[in-house]
């Protein structure tokens, strides 16, 4: 029994001139993770004084030629996010610095290269793109940023402007697609989108062009690492296919977090003895510790953070031993499991099993990241 | 504090760094990183990673 034949593969929705199925009105349309700033496992809205290399809330990281010169924190300020949004990543300066010209201090976020691989980018049918965001800084004036190739020497300098300060100002800008230079399009590093905070000459260039340069901003723009307490406060983030923005892509929280979770899973005790996993006695100080994933990781972890290690104990019948320290053994980990040898004073027994569990603390953690 | 210790059974070297907080990171790390150059100066400042027999 024949029912009839569907020819279209383009689905017209109530919005006019907007199609699902056909170009950036696609599901999953924005190729930014934690884009809205939900997502915050490792500091939980805390604020952390950033290292040369910290990622913040999940998916995004801050990178600096100097250490400890800005504060990061989820909400930053408590100031009201702009419509539609409940969060944003805010970065407060607390140590000026004057740009030499190779310094450079950026926010950013790695995109890996299956989520962007229908760009078609180095190739004659690159796509052209959209980045749009909301924005928010005590400083006004014409900022930067850039996206950069996974091969680190093929960028795309761009300016936006904030014309009010302390106020929220969307933006948006399109980028010709790249038709040249290699763009990873598996687990790798596909495109870096950085946001400026202050880049010196070295890592700035025209904006508004491809260049086979490692540039992280434009010529010119606005330094916030440059001033004392200068804030810069983002959400919203979306980068699409095609020469205009559309609205925001929301997702569903758990949608949201299992995408950051591709790169970064914490464990967080709930109450005091939180199991965390099962462990088997090596020998009469090593307990071997294995851990399945929440959900596969973009390829075998390659960090390993913690609470003390006197915050775990394994537990077996009667027996409570706890642990003295902690080593993180990727030669048993992959994607989708994880091994952690844990050691003990003593008493282990080989071959006997053990419950890995917080020993009598809810400040007790253990996080894997595979980051980009 | 910063040390480095080879895991069982492997031959890769992982950077352990313990904060004020007693909080721990362990990092694997990379041949052509400046982390495993730093590894290298910590060697030949006379220290020793933890052995790989320990199952440390």
């Amino acid at each position: 029994m024949a029912y009839g034949t569907v020819n279209a593969d383009v689905v017209q929705s109530s919005v006019s001139g907007v199609s699902l199925g056909a170009g950036n009105a696609t599901l999953m349309k924005n190729r930014i993770i934690n884009g809205a700033m939900v997502i915050d496992q490792r500091n939980a809205g805390a604020s952390v004084t950033v290292s040369t290399a910290t990622y913040c809330v999940d998916r995004w990281g801050f990178s600096g030629s100097q250490a400890s010169k800005f504060t990061a924190q989820q909400n930053a300020g408590s100031v009201t996010p702009p419509v539609g949004f409940s969060n944003y990543w805010g970065l407060t300066t607390i140590s000026p610095v004057s740009l030499a010209s190779g310094d450079y201090f950026v926010a950013y976020q790695v995109i890996e290269g299956y989520n962007v691989a229908d760009f078609g980018w180095g190739t004659a049918n690159a796509k052209t793109v959209t980045i749009s965001a909301w924005v928010y800084s005590s400083l006004t004036g014409t900022f930067g940023g850039s996206l950069r190739s996974s091969t680190n020497n093929y960028s795309y300098p761009f300016t936006y402007s904030i014309p009010v300060a302390n106020t929220w100002t969307q933006i948006s800008i399109t980028i010709p697609g790249a038709t040249s230079s290699t763009w990873n399009t598996t687990n790798g590093q596909g495109i870096l989108v950085n946001f400026a905070l202050g880049v010196g000459s070295t890592y700035s260039g025209t904006a508004g062009s491809w260049s086979a340069n490692n540039y992280l901003s434009a010529t010119g723009a606005t330094s916030v690492v440059s001033t004392n307490g200068a804030t810069f406060y983002i959400t919203g983030v979306q980068l699409e296919v095609g020469s205009s923005a559309t609205g925001f892509e929301y997702r569903q929280y758990q949608q949201e977090l299992a995408l950051c979770q591709r790169y970064y899973q914490r464990y967080n005790a709930g109450p005091a003895y939180t199991v965390y996993g099962y462990g088997t006695g090596f020998n009469a100080s090593t307990i071997n510790t294995f851990k399945p994933l929440q959900t596969p990781m973009r390829a075998t972890p390659t960090t390993l953070d913690s609470s003390a290690a006197n915050t775990f104990k394994f537990d077996s019948g009667s027996t409570a031993l706890v642990a003295t320290t902690i080593s993180y053994n990727p030669n048993y980990t992959n994607a989708n499991y994880i091994g952690i040898d844990l050691n003990i004073a003593s008493g282990g027994v080989a071959g006997q099993s053990y419950v890995l569990a917080s020993n009598n603390t809810t400040s007790s953690y253990l996080g894997f990241g595979a980051e980009l | 504090m910063i040390t480095y210790y080879i895991p069982r059974n492997s031959n890769i070297v992982v950077k352990k760094t313990v904060f004020d907080s007693g909080s721990e990171q362990h990092q694997v790390i990379d041949k052509d990183s400046t982390d495993y150059q730093a590894y290298l100066k910590w060697l030949e400042a006379g220290n020793t990673p933890l052995p790989a027999d320990t199952g440390a």
